[in-house]
C-alpha cells in the first residue's frame, strides 16, 4: 500500500494493522513521532493526516492508505523553521522535547484552521497532549504568538533583547 | 556570570523543534532484539518453581536470563559509599513487590518476546504483604526482610537517623502548649513522557555501548560494571538526552539487564517499558508518615520539636537512606527551632521501591512543617504570617545538623508573599530582616534560648 509522508511517496510493507506510529518509526525510520503510551493517552505520537492532528499509535496504517502524512520534519528545517517551530524555540516551550513534536503539530493545525490567541481555545485544542516538564504556560505562550502572527528574529530572545555570544552556552 | 538573568537560547531548542533530538528509542541499530520481562504477579511470595526451558526453546528467542545469570546479583547505587545493597537485579527465591522482574527474554520481535515470557513456568507461595509503613513498623508485623522491616545501617550501626539538639525536655517543660499533628503524603509517580528505555550494542572490540536515558550516567555506569563484574573500560555510555526524569531516572532500571542480554545473545538489545510497566513497576516518590509535636509559647515561639518520620522505601533500600538523611537535616523546614529530638526510619513495604523525586526527602517535610505551622497559628489564634516570621531562619541560626545559615531567604520570602496577597502586617513585622537575631520581638525570657546562636 502507498502513503505519502512529508510529500515523499512510500510503498509500505508492514502488515495492514500495524500502527501508523510503528510504520513511521520502525519501517520508515522517521522518529519524530514518539511512543509515549501507545494507547491514545498522551499525544506524543500525533501526526497530521491530511492536515488533521491524529494519534498515530491508534491508527492502523491500512486506514490511511493514500493519505498525506505530515510529521515535524515536514514543517521546516533548522535553517528554515516554520512559525510554530520558531515560536516554540523562542518561548522555551520545549524542555525535554519528548512531547514537542506532537504539541507543535496540534498547534500548527490549530492556527491553520484559524485558531486565535485565546488561551482557553488553545487549551482546548491541545487538551489531549500531556507535557510533564513545562507546566504548559510557555507552550500556550508559543501558540498564542503564532496565532497573533508574531514574527521572530532568530537573534532575539523572548524578552526582546538581542542574544549575545555567551561563550558556548548559546 | 553573563548567563545569569539573561535569556539564552537552549542549546537543544532547535533540535527539539525540528524533531531531530535523538532519544534512546530513536537510535536505530539493525538486528536489535526486543525485551520483555516476567514480572511478579504477587506482592510478596516465595518462588517455588521457575522454569524457563520452554522460553529458551522457542524459535526467535535469543537469550533468557534469570538471577543465576547475573555475576553479582546484589549491588546498589549507594554501594560505593558503603551502604549495603539489598536488592537483587532479578528476584531469587522470593518476590517482594508486584512487578518485580524475575526472568527476562530477548527475542527477534516484541510478540515472540511476550510469547516466551508467557511460556515461563512460575509457581509462587503467597506470603502476607504490607502496604502501609506505619503498620509495617509495628513490632508484630509480618517480616519483609530477614532482618526486619527497616534499614539498619546508619552511622555507628544505628537502625535510625537520629538528631538531638539543645535540651528538648526543657523546651517541653517551658511550653505553654504542645501542638501535635500527623502528616502522610502519598506516593507520586514521575510519569516522564519517555518511559524507561535503553539500548545495548555489543561491539566487535568486546565493549558494550550503552544508550541510556539515565539522569545519573556515572551512577549507572558503576552499577552496570559491578553487576556484570566488568572493568569500566568495557562500557561506553551514551546519555544526556532524557525524555523527562524528575528523579525517576536516577535508578538504573533497564541498562544492566539489557547489557546481560546483549552479552548472552551477542546482539543489540533494546528494552523500552510500556506505559503500563512505567505506572505499575517503576519507582515512585515515597509515601511518608510524619508525627510532629511542637512545644510552643502562647504567642507563637516554637521552642522545641519532637518528630518521628517513617520513610516508605518500598521493598528495597535503593536511595532511601540518603533521602531520609536529607529529610532529617531539613526537618524544621525554613524555620529555626532550637531544641530537637528527631528519629527517622527507612521502613520497607511490599510496594515498588521508591526513589528520588524533585526535592528528594525535603518536599515531604516542607509540606508537614507548613501545614503544622498553620495548625499552630490556628490553635493559638495568632497570625500565620507573624508566626512564620518569628520563627524564620535568620543569618547565624543553625540547621538541625548544626550548619550555620549564611544566606537564609525565609524572611524576605514571607514578606514578599504577604505583600503580594495584601496581607496586613504591623510595622514591627514589616521591618523584619534576615539579619542575625537581636532580640527584636523576642520576649526577654527567650533571648537566651532563641536569640543567641550558641547551643542551637
Ligand atoms: S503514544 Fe499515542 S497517544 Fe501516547
Ligand atoms: S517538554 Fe518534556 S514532556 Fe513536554
Amino acid at each position: 500500500m502507498n502513503l505519502s509522508v512529508n510529500g515523499v511517496p512510500h510503498n509500505i510493507e508492514s502488515a495492514p494493522l500495524t500502527s501508523l506510529l510503528d510504520v513511521l518509526r520502525e519501517e520508515l525510520q522517521i522518529t519524530s513521532a514518539k511512543a509515549g503510551c501507545e494507547q491514545g493517552g498522551c499525544g506524543a505520537c500525533t501526526v497530521l493526516i491530511d492536515g488533521e492532528p491524529q494519534r498515530s499509535c491508534l491508527t492502523p496504517v491500512v486506514a490511511v492508505e493514500g493519505a498525506e502524512i505530515t510529521t515535524v520534519e515536514g514543517l521546516g528545517t533548522p535553517n528554515d523553521l516554520a512559525p510554530v517551530q520558531q515560536a516554540f524555540t523562542h518561548h522555551y516551550a520545549a524542555q525535554c522535547g519528548f512531547c514537542t513534536s506532537g504539541m507543535m503539530l496540534a498547534a500548527h493545525a490549530y492556527v491553520e484552521h484559524g485558531g486565535t490567541e485565546d488561551r482557553e481555545a488553545i487549551q482546548d485544542a491541545l487538551g489531549g497532549h500531556v507535557c510533564r516538564c513545562t507546566g504548559y504556560v510557555k507552550i500556550i505562550d508559543a501558540v498564542a504568538a503564532v496565532a497573533r502572527g508574531d514574527s521572530f528574529d532568530a537573534t532575539l530572545t523572548a524578552a526582546g533583547t538581542r542574544m549575545t555570544n555567551l561563550g558556548g552556552v548559546a | 556570570m553573563k548567563a545569569v538573568g539573561a535569556r539564552v537560547p537552549r542549546y537543544d531548542g532547535v533540535a527539539h523543534a525540528t524533531g531531530r533530538t535523538e532519544f534512546v528509542d530513536d537510535v536505530r541499530v539493525p538486528g536489535t532484539l526486543w525485551v520483555k520481562a516476567l514480572r511478579s504477579p504477587s506482592h510478596h511470595a516465595d518462588i517455588t518453581r521457575l522454569d524457563v526451558s520452554a522460553a529458551v526453546a522457542m524459535k526467535g528467542v535469543r537469550a533468557v536470563i534469570t538471577a543465576d545469570d547475573v555475576p553479582l546479583l546484589e549491588y546498589g547505587h549507594l554501594s560505593a559509599l558503603g551502604i549495603p545493597a539489598d536488592e537483587p537485579l532479578l528476584a531469587k527465591g522470593e518476590v517482594r513487590y508486584k512487578g518485580q522482574p524475575i526472568a527476562v527474554v530477548a527475542a527477534d520481535d516484541e510478540e515472540i518476546a511476550q510469547a516466551a515470557v508467557d511460556a515461563i513456568g512460575l509457581d509462587l507461595t503467597e506470603k502476607p504483604a504490607l502496604f502501609d509503613i506505619r503498620k509495617a513498623f509495628d513490632a508484630d508485623a509480618p517480616r519483609i526482610h530477614q532482618w526486619g522491616n527497616w534499614y539498619t545501617h546508619f552511622e555507628g550501626g544505628m537502625d535510625r537517623r537520629q538528631i538531638r539538639k539543645g535540651n528538648i525536655e526543657d523546651a517541653f517543660d517551658k511550653a505553654d502548649v504542645i501542638v501535635q499533628g500527623v502528616y502522610r503524603p502519598a506516593a507520586i509517580e514521575h510519569v516522564p513522557l519517555e518511559t524507561q528505555v535503553s539500548l545495548v550494542v555489543p561491539e566487535a572490540n568486546g565493549r558494550l555501548t550503552i544508550y541510556s536515558c539515565t539522569q545519573a550516567l556515572y551512577f549507572s555506569m558503576g552499577v552496570v560494571a559491578a553487576h556484570l563484574q566488568l572493568p569500566l573500560n568495557k562500557l561506553k555510555f551514551v546519555g544526556g538526552t532524557v525524555g523527562g526524569g524528575f528523579g525517576g531516572k536516577v535508578d538504573t532500571a533497564t541498562e544492566t539487564i539489557c547489557a546481560l542480554l546483549a552479552q548472552k545473545s551477542g546482539r543489540p538489545v533494546k528494552w523500552r517499558w510500556t506505559r503500563e510497566e512505567e505506572f505499575l513497576c517503576s519507582s515512585t516518590r515515597a509515601p511518608w508518615h510524619m508525627e510532629i509535636a511542637d512545644a510552643v509559647t502562647k504567642d507563637g515561639w516554637i521552642l522545641g520539636r519532637k518528630m518521628l518520620t517513617l520513610h516508605d522505601s518500598g521493598a528495597y533500600s535503593r536511595f532511601s537512606p540518603y533521602g531520609l538523611t536529607k529529610h532529617s537535616f531539613h526537618h524544621t523546614g525554613a524555620y529555626s527551632i532550637p531544641n530537637l529530638e528527631f528519629d527517622g526510619y527507612v521502613v520497607y513495604t511490599n510496594r515498588v521501591p521508591t526513589t528520588a523525586m524533585r526535592g528528594f526527602g525535603v518536599t515531604s517535610v516542607s509540606f508537614a512543617t507548613e501545614t503544622h505551622l498553620s495548625r499552630i497559628a490556628h490553635e493559638l489564634g495568632v497570625d500565620p504570617f507573624e508566626l512564620r516570621l518569628k520563627n524564620a531562619n535568620r543569618i547565624g541560626d543553625t540547621s538541625p545538623n548544626q550548619i550555620a545559615y549564611t544566606d537564609p531567604s525565609t524572611v524576605p520570602t514571607i514578606l514578599a508573599i504577604a505583600n503580594a496577597l495584601g496581607h496586613k502586617l504591623t510595622p514591627d513585622y514589616r521591618a523584619m530582616t534576615r539579619d542575625p537575631r537581636s532580640g527584636d520581638l523576642l520576649p526577654e525570657h527567650l533571648v537566651a534560648q532563641i536569640g543567641s546562636t550558641e547551643g542551637h
